[in-house]
């Protein structure tokens, strides 16, 4: 579905984003798990085209190479980007928010269809289409970026943080959902401090560290390996008070 | 009867600020441009108005028709050509803002002078439907009242057009949110061009609806901007209710400061109102844009 590689991103002289290439398919939630300053924010703008990334790159969605395509000819080939902190139209109404979603030719025709779908994902939004966005609770502000994004009919999600500032219980509704939009065989990217709850529903994960690759394989291989378990679940190393990992 | 006389100078008065600043808030809003020569834009179609008029025996009305897209067509010209270099190489909107403040500047004294070059200084008017209309014991000239229907038309119309249509909403987005329009598909670019020249073809009709009943000449482009900005910041900019809600009020004031106190407080009252909106609503009566 999406396939990236040779992706370098520099911001002056400083090196973020090194060499990457990973790849996302059809009915997948990939994760990718970094500290802070990792780079995963720029990764995502960088396959999004909103930072721009150094040549050589190649990124190929659909089996077409839209490396050179600018951010918003990318949408309309089907990848959906819910930026860090949401990026809604805060002075918008939620209808206003989806329906913009919408705007792409991809998805005019099935506007109605996909809202109603969208509407039965995130039902309490149903109930707020008039509201202007910005008023609404952090946990629904996210489920308007994540419906906007939807309302575009991609066929690959990337989202940046999406739990970032919710209650547990608004994170476990969140990852939830994401678990039905891979249902209907979207492939989602998705970077994530919560890595117990990512990998608990991703397929597969890499693992980023100062702007590369530093490991991937099998969700469900990685939340067994002590090294990720030290460094993204918390868990302190034997015979060590702090966690330290290469 | 003195209140309604100042209700409807006030509303006349006040609709022709409203057009105008719509236009301004569509380009400084939407697009970010500070245009100086936005005004000059407004009296190149006074005068083309005129020429139809005085030399071709039209009514003004059918002016609009053809000066209406004609100040689309040559906003949206002036954009293409002078401002997308400007727009390409910012790197944040208050540098655009910047930049085009310097080049809309240096269009303002290309427009003026053109319009020294065939007109010279004096002053124009022409007379049109310069009947007296009585409405309940209040007469005005009825080019006036046509000129406050005509402007009311276009500003429901356009008001419309942007809280429903798809492209409407699109341009709500772009002076709401460029960098997450763009994340909806949004050709951001295009889309402020666009916004950009529907905002020339609003003040190009303001220009024509202004010359039914007001003479005008080639320097007075700068007063009219000032007017629109005024009325624009102090709606909310990028707000087109705020716009019209503002340029309403203005008109209202002003004329009411001009019958009961002194003709000559006038602007006094325009930056009065100005300052104390200000004050209590930093950014103007609608806040930023959207709605
Ligand atoms: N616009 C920018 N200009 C300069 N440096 C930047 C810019 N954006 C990011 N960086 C730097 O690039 C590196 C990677 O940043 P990035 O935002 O991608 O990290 P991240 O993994 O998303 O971190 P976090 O988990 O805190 O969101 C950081 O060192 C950051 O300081
Ligand atoms: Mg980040």
């Amino acid at each position: 579905m999406l396939e990236v590689s040779g992706l370098s991103v520099s911001y002056g002289l400083h090196r973020a984003l090194e060499d990457v290439s990973l790849g996302v398919g059809a009915a997948e939630i990939v994760v990718i798990l970094g500290a802070n300053g990792a780079g995963k924010t720029t990764l995502l703008k960088a396959v999004a085209n909103t930072v721009p990334a150094e040549p050589g790159r190649c990124v190929v969605l659909g089996g077409r190479d839209v490396s050179e395509l600018p951010a918003h000819l990318l949408v309309e080939e089907g990848l959906a980007l819910v930026p860090e902190g949401r990026g809604i139209f805060g002075e918008l109404t939620v209808r206003e928010n989806l329906l913009l979603g919408a705007y792409p030719k991809r998805a005019r025709a099935g506007e109605a269809a996909t809202l109603e779908r969208v509407l039965a994902l995130f039902p309490r939004l149903s109930e707020r289409l008039g509201q202007t966005a910005r008023t609404m609770s952090g946990g629904e502000q996210q489920m308007v970026a994540i419906g906007r994004a939807l309302m575009s009919n991609p066929t690959v999600l990337l989202l940046d943080e999406p739990s970032l500032g919710l209650s547990p219980l608004m994170s476990g509704e969140l990852f939830a959902a994401l678990g039905r939009v891979r249902e209907t065989g979207i492939g989602v990217l998705l970077v994530e401090q919560n890595a117990r709850r990512s990998l608990a529903i991703a397929d597969r994960a890499y693992l980023i560290e100062t702007g590369r690759i530093v490991g991937e394989g099998p969700a469900a291989r990685l939340r067994d390996d002590p090294a990720v378990r030290r460094a993204y679940l918390g868990e302190a190393a034997p015979g060590a008070a702090l966690p330290s990992h290469a | 009867m003195l209140i309604l006389d100042i209700v409807l100078g006030g509303l006349i008065l006040g609709g022709m600020y409203a057009l105008v600043a719509s236009g301004l808030t569509l380009q400084y809003g939407v697009a970010r441009i500070m245009n100086l020569a936005y005004g000059e834009v407004l009296v190149a179609a006074a005068f083309a108005s005129y020429l139809l008029v005085t030399a071709a025996a039209l009514s003004p009305l059918f002016g609009l028709v053809f000066i209406l897209p004609a100040g689309f067509l040559a906003s949206s010209l002036i954009y293409r050509v002078l401002l997308v270099p400007l727009v390409r190489r910012a790197k944040t909107r208050e540098a655009l803002e910047v930049d085009s403040i310097l080049a809309t500047f240096g269009l303002l004294f290309v427009v003026q002078g053109l319009a020294f070059v065939l007109f010279g200084g004096q002053y124009y008017s022409y007379s049109y439907l310069s009947v007296p209309v009585t409405i309940a014991g209040s007469t005005v000239p009825a080019n006036r009242l046509l000129a406050f229907a005509v402007a009311a038309v276009l500003a429901v119309g356009i008001y419309a057009a942007l809280m429903r249509t798809r492209t409407g909403t699109a341009i709500r987005a772009v002076a709401v949110d460029p960098a997450s329009a763009r994340l909806v598909g949004i050709d951001v670019q295009r889309v402020a061009g666009f916004a950009f020249a529907l905002g020339g073809g609003l003040c190009a009709a303001g220009g024509v609806l202004v010359s039914m009943f007001l003479t005008f000449n080639a320097a007075m482009g700068v007063v009219f901007t000032m007017k629109a900005l005024v009325v624009v910041i102090m709606g909310g900019v990028g707000n087109l209710m705020g716009a019209l809600v503002a340029g309403l009020l203005l008109g209202l004031v002003e004329t009411s400061v001009a019958r009961l106190v002194d003709p000559g407080l006038t602007l006094a009252a325009t930056f009065g109102l100005f300052l104390l909106v200000l004050l209590v609503k930093p950014t103007g009566l609608f806040g930023r844009a959207g709605r």
